[in-house]
């Protein structure tokens, strides 16, 4: 120990190749390497961001931690982010921390989510992000990094360690990052922030505790609502055979489909309002998918949506440029968390 | 040269928590359980009132529903636990 413009405890090590092994000892990675969040590096960061240390990001009231600007300015520098990412990774943990994600009830769930991460506006450009081929996976250093210092702050901060809070049964690869642009540029539609209420020309990002994406094809057609049909089949089947509870889905939708959307005339809201009608099951329906123990608990007959309204369904414009494909993302638990939008500030 | 790194962990804030001392006895003692809302938490919480009742002597449990099992006690619902002398938290799964 010694003295440091940080509340953090400093480590001396004698190169990076022993930092890695000291956080890789003391649980404090993803299983993958650090890069090693240095003083030096730390305080870049944070100079990047116009952020002092000791700024409080956000709360998460269960496990009372404070997450400051200073642990999330280490995790960004762990997950070997560039310090201009920074304003980014804020804005994700400051949506996260809102009421209505409920940060500690979908970490700590057995149901084995992830933060998945929609960035919109400017900033995507100037950091390079990709929102085209492979975009739910590798495909830049932002998007990888960007979500791997979300898992780093879940798992350092609010003590997210599986098998500890982290009670996941099975969890899914986006724990480890996932964390998209979308295509705005190749996209006749309004960008997800806008339509959630973000200044047009404004960077912001968009937060979601989803289950594993289920990709979906279509290439056999040219009418919009069969293109939905496809979709909104997927949706039933994660009613059926994970949760029929209602709350926020995503659609990432490449630029195959969205051609399709776009000359019908159909903009975002034309598919969040078919969606909305098509994307339902009868309680009976479980009858088919093994559940027979429970459809009988209630009225079989009665409807179960996937939304609550049309406003539910996050559709994003993603992906690469061929291919009738398509994915849905299906929410950690109904509405028991909510998508959460917050504009960057830096 | 050798590298000054930072730890990236976090403890909470406030007031060190620690377990409460165990009673020396149940009998006549009363005792909180908060129902979680998780599936089954009712007939559980059911069973083990009796046998609190009936074995060991709980002289009376305060029985509350938390509106939601994925955020914090409601703090009229932590208020009323005060009274009690054990407190049986939650259910997992």
């Amino acid at each position: 120990m010694s003295s440091t413009p940080f509340a953090s405890e400093v480590f001396e090590v004698l190169d990076a190749a022993e930092a890695n092994e000291l956080y890789q000892r003391n649980g404090w990675t993803d299983g993958l390497p650090i890069v090693p969040p240095t003083e030096d590096a730390v305080a870049r960061f944070l100079a990047a961001a116009k952020l002092d240390a000791a700024n409080v990001i956000g709360v998460e009231p269960v496990r009372r931690r404070s997450i400051t600007a200073e642990k999330v300015a280490i995790a960004a520098v762990m997950a070997g982010c560039l310090p201009e990412y920074l304003p980014v990774v804020v804005a994700i943990m400051k949506a996260m921390c809102q009421p209505e994600y409920a940060l500690h009830g979908s970490t700590a769930s057995t149901g084995g989510s992830a933060p998945f991460i929609v960035v919109n506006g400017p900033v995507r450009l100037a950091l390079g992000m990709n929102a085209t081929h492979n975009v739910l996976a590798n495909g830049s250093r932002a998007n990888a990094t960007i979500g791997r210092s979300v898992r780093l702050i879940l798992l350092n901060v609010l003590g997210g360690i599986p098998g500890q809070l982290d009670r996941s049964t099975l969890g899914h690869p986006g724990k480890f990052t996932f964390c998209v642009a979308e295509d705005e540029e190749d996209s006749p539609w309004l960008p997800l922030s806008v339509e959630r209420g973000v200044a047009a020309g404004a960077s912001a990002v968009t937060a979601m505790q989803v289950e594993s994406p289920h990709q979906i094809m279509n290439e056999w057609t040219h009418d919009p609502k069969e293109i939905l049909d496809t979709y909104a089949a997927a949706m039933r089947s994660n009613l059926l055979t994970y949760s029929i509870w209602e709350g926020n889905y995503a659609f990432v939708i490449p630029r195959q489909h969205r051609e399709i959307f776009a000359a019908a005339g159909w903009s975002k809201q034309n598919i969040r309002d078919y969606v909305f009608e098509v994307a339902h099951v009868k309680r009976s329906d479980w009858r088919t998918v093994g559940k027979a123990a429970i459809a009988g608990r209630k009225d079989e007959d009665k409807i179960y949506r996937a939304l609550r309204s049309p406003d539910d369904l996050l559709v994003i414009a993603a992906g690469g440029p061929a291919g009738g494909f398509g994915a849905i993302l299906p929410p950690w638990y109904g509405k028991k968390s909510l998508a959460v939008t917050m504009p960057l500030t830096t | 040269m050798t590298l000054r790194v930072l730890n990236p962990t976090q403890s909470a804030h406030g007031e060190v928590l620690r377990m409460a001392p165990p009673l020396a006895s149940l009998n006549g003692a009363v005792v909180g359980m908060i129902d979680n809302a998780k599936i089954g938490t009712k007939q559980l919480f059911d069973f083990i009132e009796e046998i609190l009742r009936k074995e060991h002597g709980v002289r009376e449990c305060i029985r509350r529903r938390k509106p939601d099992a994925t955020r914090p006690v409601p703090k009229p619902m932590l208020m009323e636990m005060s009274g009690a002398d054990a407190v049986l938290a939650a259910t997992g799964d």
